[in-house]
């Protein structure tokens, strides 16, 4: 299933499917790099820059407008996502986790804009590579922080055990550190935003084939919960978006912080 | 806390792997199930103790 089927509209419905909707063809011929997710990740990094320059290029005292509110995200980063994990060194980090908590946001929430429709992170490229630069970061600070040995040591022996069961649980350690958890964190995003899109085209197929296409007496009712389902799961999706974008800042301020100090 | 799928995800890997080579090696197929599950009773341990202080 390489090439791009058009979708097969006979005389049944039929959902649309992953090729449809997530194989995108380039925007300009011939540069096949460029396709709406990259275009897509572009405007949103333009657009979290000048949000932040908007609120912070002349920060005042008692903040107004713009200001006012890019300060409550960036409180809620600070309180809710930095501070937990990080204690003392979070005003180190904020630059890092605020910059990807708006950025994943911005990508997730293009899933339910009108007319973009279409979350970044739903191609895995995206949220990869910001796993793979926490990842990388992660172990920097940590060798950093606790020297080679000492970092792989405390990853590797938690203190609190019986000394006999080391041997069956370091092998658990290493794997879940250094290869399970850069991969989940890129996966969860990428399967809630993929999963989510596929969730919202499909119902939204179901309204608009059974109200537009085929209008039938029958048919009529099921379009009706194909559009009452759009509009709740819109709301469920916007839900979702908000929350993995919290979930990947977390994880990447979790993570910072676990190379900082050894666990005790 | 967070990590708690990822540990049981590792476990399971791990010593299902070490039984699937296993059961290449003795030519059975018992080891794979013996191992992941043993896998995963080890990661849930490995879990309670670290998040349960």
């Amino acid at each position: 299933m390489i090439t791009l089927t058009a979708p097969a509209h006979g005389d049944e419905f039929s959902a649309p499917t992953p090729n449809e909707l997530f194989d995108l063809p380039p925007l300009i011929p011939g540069v096949e790099w460029f396709t709406k997710p990259v275009l897509l990740a572009v405007l949103s990094a333009i657009l979290v820059i000048g949000l932040t320059w908007a609120a912070f290029s002349k920060p005042k005292l008692v903040p107004r407008g713009m200001q006012n509110v890019v300060e409550y995200g960036y409180m809620f980063v600070r309180d809710q996502v930095a501070r937990p994990f990080l204690g003392k060194d979070a005003d180190r980090f904020m630059g890092l986790l605020v910059t990807l908590f708006f950025l994943v946001l911005v990508w997730n929430l293009a899933g339910v804009i009108p007319v973009v429709q279409f979350p970044v992170a739903s191609h895995i490229a995206f949220p990869a590579v910001l796993a793979l630069s926490i990842y990388v970061l992660k172990i920097w600070l940590g060798i950093k922080h606790q020297g080679l040995g000492g970092y792989f040591k405390n990853m590797m022996f938690p203190p609190g055990l019986p000394k006999a069961i080391y041997v069956l649980l370091s092998p658990i350690e290493f794997l879940s550190n250094m290869i399970i958890a850069p991969f989940t964190h890129a996966v969860r995003l990428f399967a809630n935003m993929f999963a989510g899109h596929m969730l919202l085209a499909f119902f939204s197929m179901v309204g608009f084939w059974f109200l537009f296409e085929k209008l039938t007496p029958l048919g009529a009712p099921v379009g009706i919960v194909g559009v009452v389902m759009t509009i709740i799961f819109t709301g469920f999706e916007i839900f979702i978006q908000f929350l993995q974008a919290f979930l990947f800042a977390m994880l990447a301020s979790m993570y910072i912080g676990g190379s900082l100090h050894a666990e005790h | 806390m967070w990590s708690i799928p990822s540990y049981l995800l590792a476990g399971m890997i791990v010593y299902g792997a070490i039984g699937w080579l296993l059961d290449r090696w003795l030519d059975t197929s018992a080891f794979f199930p013996i191992g992941t599950v043993l896998g995963l009773m080890l990661a849930g341990y490995l879990a309670y103790r670290k998040f349960s202080r």
